[in-house]
Parts: C-alpha cells; structure tokens; sequence
C-alpha cells in the first residue's frame, strides 16, 4: 500500500489554543497522494491548508492522525532529504545571499557543497534571478524572494515536494510563466508534489486531483480529479473544459 | 549638507558658550576651566598619562572579555535551558543592581594586583551582554527555522544556523553598551584599592590638590576612551548589518519585567543561589574568616555581637542620609527627564539637537564625573542631589524619548484629525505612550541612583553609605564593609523590584500588558 515516495496522511486532527480561543484547525484530514502524483490543496483562507503541509512534514504536532512519507515518519524522511519545501512566507535567512540562501538545505542535511554548485547557478536561472546570485534578500521584492524560496525547494532533488502558496506574489504572466516551468520539472523528475494554492485556475492546469478543503473546522470536502490530457500548455487556459472544471471547484469551494 | 551644517551647529555653539565661560573663570571661581585650558593641560601632563590609560585598558579590556564570555555562555544556558534562567534570576539581579563601588573594598581585600578591576570590569559588563543574547538568540524568525526543521535539522541546527547569527545585531549592541561600562568598573576599582597605576588612581591622587584643569583633562580622558570603545562597537555593527538590516527583527516593546509565576522550589532556588555563590567565592579562594564574612558573619556582625547595637546604629545613621536623597534625586531626574522628553515631542528641532547631548553625557565615567560637580558645587548635600539626577535623568530622557519616538505618526495624527487640541492629543497619546517608557526607566536606573549617591559620598560629602564604606576601610573594620556592602546590594535589589511591581500594576490597570 505505501509506494516508495508518495504521501499518506490519515485522520489528521489538530486543535490550535490560542489567546482565550480555540479553533480547530484540522478534523479527520484523510488523502493519500500515490508516487509520481500532482495534488493540489485548494480552500479559503484559514482552513488549514499551511497547517496540513506543516504536519506533513512533522513541524506541527498532532492531537490525533499518523502521516507516511515513502513508508517513512516526516522525521525520517526530511532527515533522509526526501522531501522539499517551499513555504507560504520565504522564510529566508536575511544575512545570506540568494545562493547561499538555495545551500541551505543540503548544509542541514549534510551533503556536499561543491558538486552542487552548478546546480545552484541553473535554479537561480529557472527562477529568472541570474545575476542575483550575491544579492541579499533585503535586495530583493517579495516576489523574487519567493522565486529564491521555490528554488531552494528544489535543490536536494527532493522525492516529494511541499509548495505552500508558492507563486502567491508572483504577477498573472510570470505566475503562468512558472507553472508551466513547474509541470516540466514534475514531469521530468517525477516528483510526488503537494501543492497548496489559492489559484483554481492553478490547481486545474497543473494537478491530477484537486483536493478541496472547508473552514471551521478544517477538513476536506471534496477530491475531484482533473483528466485533462499531459503535457497542458498556456492554450489550455482558454479551452472551454478547462472552465467547466474551475467552475466546479468553485461550486464545492463555495459550499454548494 | 546643509542638514550636516545644522547639526553640527549646537554642539559648536555649546563649545564656544564654554569657552568664554571657562576664560572669564565665571563659575566657582574657576571651578570650570576653558575646553582650551583643559587640552593645555592634557599636553603639560602628556609624560604621566601613558601608564595610568595602559593599566586602565588592561584591566578593562580584560574584565571586558572574560565578562563577555561569561556572559555569552549564560545567555546561551538561559536560552536552551529556561529553568536554568529562572533559577539564576535572583544572581542576575543582583548582578545587575549591585553598585560596584559597595563591593570594590571587597575584591581589594578579597584578591590580589589587577584581579579586583578585572572582577569589577567583567561583572558591569555580565548583565547587558547575558541579556543582549538571550534576546537575539530568543527573537528569531520562525520560518527560517521552519525551514531547516523541515529537512531534518535539530534544535542544535535551528540554534547555529538561525538563531546564532541573527543575534549577532543584538549581540553587538550590547558589546556596545558593555564597552564603556568595564572602563567604569575598572576606575571604580582603582579608586577602591589603591595601587599606583591606573586613571582611578590618577585622579584619587590629584583629587586634594586645587587643580580643576588637571582633574577635567583625566575625566575628559576617561571619557574619551569610554567614548571610543563605544564608537568601536557602533562603527563594527553599522558595517556589518549594511543589507541584512532590513530583513532584521526590531523589537519595539520596552524591556518588561518577566512575569514569573514560578513554582515554589525555583523561586527558592534562585533566592538562595546568590548567597550560596557568595559562599563558594570565599571558600573557593579560602578567605581568613576575619576577612571574608558568609552570610552567617554578617548576620552575627550585624545583629548577634557585642558591637551589634553600635554597629546597628551607624548604619540607620548613614542609611537616614543615603536614602532620602537618593529618593529625592531619583525623582527629581525623573520629572525632570519625562518633562523634557515630552516637551521635545512638541519642538523635535530642540530634540534633535538634545538627544546626541544627552548620549554623550552618558558615556563620561561617574567616577570622573564626581569630581567635576565638586569642584563645581562643593561639598554639600547639593552635589549628591545633582549627581542622583545626571545618573537618572539621561538615561531616562533617552528611553522616554526614544519610546515617544516610536509612536507611528498615524496614532500621533489621528486625534488631530478630529479637531483635537495639541494638549489634548499630548494627553491622549504621547504621555501614554511615554508611560511604559518611564516605568521602564525607572526600573532600570535606580540602582544606578543608588551608585551615584554612594560615590557622590565616599568622593565629597563625607556623609551616609559611602562615606561609611570608605571609613570603614580605613578603620579594617571588616564587618561592616561586608555589612554595607550587602545593604547596599539588598536595597538597590529592592527598588529594583518594587519599581517592577508598581510598573507592572500600573501598566495592567492600563490595559497595556498582555496580561501575565
Ligand atoms: N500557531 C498557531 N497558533 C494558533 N492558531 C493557529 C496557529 N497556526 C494556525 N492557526 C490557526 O489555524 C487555522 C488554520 O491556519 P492555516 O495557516 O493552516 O490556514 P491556511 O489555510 O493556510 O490559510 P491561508 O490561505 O490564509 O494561508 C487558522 O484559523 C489559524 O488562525
Ligand atoms: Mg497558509
């Protein structure tokens, strides 16, 4: 049943205890994303999608619910340097440059830096930041930064990635630009992708399923799958049945 | 340019003011020699000051350093192990209230050659740098370290890879502040014990002879190398940060009293780790009893012997003097700093030239200091009322204002936007933003209060605490230096506390804690 490197997480529940509040953050979150697929995580903001993401990779605690990655626990996997991730804030260290920045995770898990090198310089060229390589992030808009974000997701060959909300402050043309980038590199490296997003125009082009989650508490509602025929190029964006399933997920997201 | 120009205006005018001032021998009958006068005679002394700055430097560079790691390496404790930090709060208060000059008569009598000033040094440079890492280690961005939690890196990762190096800003700023405090304690030890070298030692000596030139030019020397070991630290951390500042966390808030509710061992513990410390100081270094007192001593010293009545009495004479002049300066400097701190948020030109002023005050030793006002005011009451409000009032005036500072101009303009007058909005705004400032500052200058009025009285009055710690001294009588010394430690602990609880209940009725 647990495929190499796909993800399964089982009735994930997680309630939050903030000031004088409670909320519930997660009930029940059941899917299972088979090695090789693209899942997109759809839902209004706050439901819980960041929170599923995080306790996929073990960063949140759970009150109840097992997560496996590759047959492994999250803290066996991202030790192991299966996984890659790219969060909805960059979260990057201010005081080192844009390719120091992309280092990063193989530093944490301890790998060699310098065959890597060559590497680095070609991510930085797939983000469109050559030229930015010594630049620190103060440098840069929030829409590099996150371009710097998705690069250094990709840079320990991940074989499941996590994408948080990643192009959220890119504009509509790079935006497109980069989805289109991100279905080749899925389709070249056959990376297991969990993708979290707010695009439903996004979530159709790119993903296998959609999942759709609601708020209050945070579950999924619904999992539609999304046929359409690989490789989707930019026409796909004005075909009419690719706005008949947008519509749908609208429906679902919109409670009807 | 012409901004430069500005700016530069009212330091050169206050220059030129003294000057004239200092030539026409105005104040006390020369009491305040001209900026000129006083460089003549730094260049007429040149021959002796060599030796006393190096013995000086020494023994602060050193005490710098080892306080620093000392401090570093607590602060690091504190961090990964917050038990560890609440059971050290009881020694880090201490640490931080305890007026220097009340325990250099100790370390003299209790260790040999430069040690005492090392000791001294390190222990005014412990509490800023402990302080300043708990905070930069503790105020990191969280979703750096997501990231390298995310593939599979420790507590110990996140610590070296994030935490590690964004406390460095913080870090250095504390260097900053420390720099000139080890210079102070270095100077204050000097004058506690003697010795030929050193700045402290260099002004006791020229101290009886009626030489106001001399005495200004080693205050302005001691200033300068306080001065400068604090540019040093400005100069490295203004290179440093250049880009990465804007990412940087600043924090905003005034330092708060941290809210303990602590189990009842840990309170315990931490209550009895000072005096367990004291201890293990003397037995460490095998003290004669006749010279180091335990607790015990001091205690049957103070309170069982057949001198204990007398004893008794001498110190409730001296603390009849210490405290309500200490109270009355605090104050007074106070009042005197909210007032204008709040004035400059209705004329920010004069802030603006004032603030720099008050910063520079604030580097001079108050050691060096001391002497000045003496020969300025003599030696009555006045001269400890004045020191009491220089120690209080400049640093207050830099919090208050700086807090003020802090208000966005959104909430300053909004009740004016509505009509309202400018007290009005003073009232509404700015005094309560200021408010948390004041309690802050208070907290944190009364033990700085304490040591102002104690050197003010060890140096010129003859009166109170500090004259009584420096004849006992003289008369070895070695039981009421301990005596005074842990009085002394105690009170400032106190006002420090009592400051912390009456900010804290104010600030609560003012709805501006998170509560807890
Ligand atoms: N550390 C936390 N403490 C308290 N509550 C939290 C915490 N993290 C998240 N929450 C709460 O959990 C809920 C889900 O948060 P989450 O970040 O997962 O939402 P999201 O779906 O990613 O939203 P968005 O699309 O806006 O990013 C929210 O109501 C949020 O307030
Ligand atoms: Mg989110």
């Amino acid at each position: 049943m647990t495929a190499p490197a796909g993800i399964t997480l089982s009735g994930l529940s997680k309630t939050f205890h903030g000031r004088g509040q409670v909320v519930q953050a997660l009930r029940d979150v059941t899917l299972s994303c088979p090695p090789g697929s693209f899942t997109a995580l759809i839902g209004p903001s706050g439901c819980g999608k960041s929170t599923v993401l995080r306790a996929a990779l073990g960063l949140e605690p759970l009150d109840a619910g097992t997560v496996e990655i590759g047959g492994q626990t999250p803290a066996q996997a991202t030790k192991a340097g299966v996984t890659g991730v790219a969060f909805q804030d960059a979260g990057l260290l201010p005081w080192r440059s844009v390719a120091r920045n992309i280092a990063l995770p193989l530093e944490v898990l301890g790998r060699d830096l310098a065959p890597a090198s060559g590497r680095i310089r070609d991510l930085i060229a797939l983000v469109g930041l050559s030229g930015y390589e010594n630049a620190l992030p103060g440098e840069l808009s929030g829409g590099m930064r996150q371009r710097v974000a998705i690069a250094r997701a990709l840079v320990s060959e991940p074989q499941v990635l996590f994408l948080d909300e990643p192009f959220g402050a890119l504009d509509q043309i790079l935006r497109r630009q980069m989805n289109i980038e991100l279905q080749r590199i899925w389709a070249e490296t056959g990376v297991t992708t969990l993708l979290v997003t707010h695009g439903i125009d996004e979530a159709v082009f790119l993903a296998d399923r959609v999942a759709v989650m609601q708020a209050a508490p945070g579950r999924i509602v619904d999992i539609l799958s999304i046929d359409l025929p690989r490789p989707r190029d930019a026409a796909l964006f004005a075909a009419p049945h690719f706005h008949d399933l947008c519509d749908r997920i609208a429906k679902v997201l919109h409670g009807a | 340019m012409a901004r430069d120009a500005r700016k530069a205006l009212p330091p050169i005018l206050l220059l030129l003011a003294w000057e004239v001032v200092g030539r026409l021998d105005l104040v006390a009958s020369g009491a305040l020699p001209a900026p000129s006068e006083i460089l003549l005679r730094l260049w007429v002394d040149r021959a002796d000051y060599p030796a006393h700055v190096a013995a000086t430097l020494t023994a602060s560079g050193a005490g710098f350093v080892i306080g620093n790691l000392v401090a570093v390496l607590a602060g690091l404790l504190f961090v990964l192990s917050p038990v560890a930090e609440r059971m050290a709060r009881g020694v880090n208060i201490a640490i931080f209230t305890l007026p220097p000059i009340a325990i250099a008569p100790i370390l003299t009598l209790t260790l040999e050659g430069m040690t005492p000033r090392i000791v001294l040094a390190a222990l005014g440079v412990y509490f800023v740098t402990m302080q300043a890492t708990v905070t930069g280690l503790r105020h990191f961005d969280s979703r750096a370290a997501d990231v390298v939690r995310a593939y599979g890196g420790g507590p110990g990762a996140v610590l070296w890879r994030v935490q590690a190096r964004g406390a460095v800003p913080a870090l250095l700023s504390g260097f900053r502040v420390a720099a000139p405090n080890a210079v102070l304690g270095a100077i204050l030890a000097e004058f506690g014990g003697g010795g030929r070298f050193g700045l402290g030692s260099y002004l006791l000596g020229s101290l009886g002879r009626a030489e106001p030139d001399r005495l200004w030019s080693i205050g302005l020397v001691a200033t300068a190398i306080a001065g400068l070991s604090y540019a040093v630290f400005a100069l490295i951390s203004a290179r440093m940060l250049g880009a990465s500042r804007a990412l940087s966390l600043n924090p905003a808030a005034p330092p708060q009293m941290v809210g303990g509710r602590d189990p009842l061992w840990l309170s315990l513990a931490a209550l009895v780790l000072p005096f367990a410390l004291w201890w293990a100081f003397l037995w460490a270094l095998s003290v004669p009893e006749m010279l180091g007192k335990t607790p015990f001593g001091v205690v049957d010293y103070l309170f069982l012997s057949d001198s204990a009545p007398k004893a008794q009495e001498r110190l409730l004479a001296a603390l009849a003097e210490t405290l309500p002049i200490t109270l009355a300066g605090m104050a007074a400097g106070m009042a005197f700093a909210f007032a204008l701190a709040v004035a400059g948020r209705l004329t920010p030109a004069f802030a603006r030239a004032f603030l720099p002023v008050a910063l520079v005050s604030q580097t001079m030793p108050l050691v060096a200091l001391t002497p000045l006002l003496v020969l300025i005011l003599g030696r009555g009451t006045a001269v400890t009322l004045w020191i009491t409000i220089s120690v209080t009032f400049f640093p207050a005036y830099v919090m208050i204002a700086q807090g003020i500072a802090q208000v966005p101009r959104a909430a300053l303009e909004l009740p004016r936007a509505y009509g309202a007058s400018a007290w009005r909005e003073l009232r509404l705004v700015t005094l309560t933003a200021a408010m948390p400032w004041l309690f802050a500052a208070i907290r944190l200058t009364a033990p700085r209060a304490l040591l102002g009025v104690m050197i003010a009285e060890w140096l010129a009055t003859g009166r109170g605490l500090g004259n009584l710690l420096n004849q006992s001294r003289g008369y070895l009588d070695f039981g009421m230096i301990w005596t005074v010394a842990v009085v002394s430690v105690l009170l400032s602990v106190g006002f420090y506390l009592l400051a912390g609880a009456v900010e804290k209940r104010v600030l609560r009725r003012m709805g501006m804690t998170g509560g807890g």
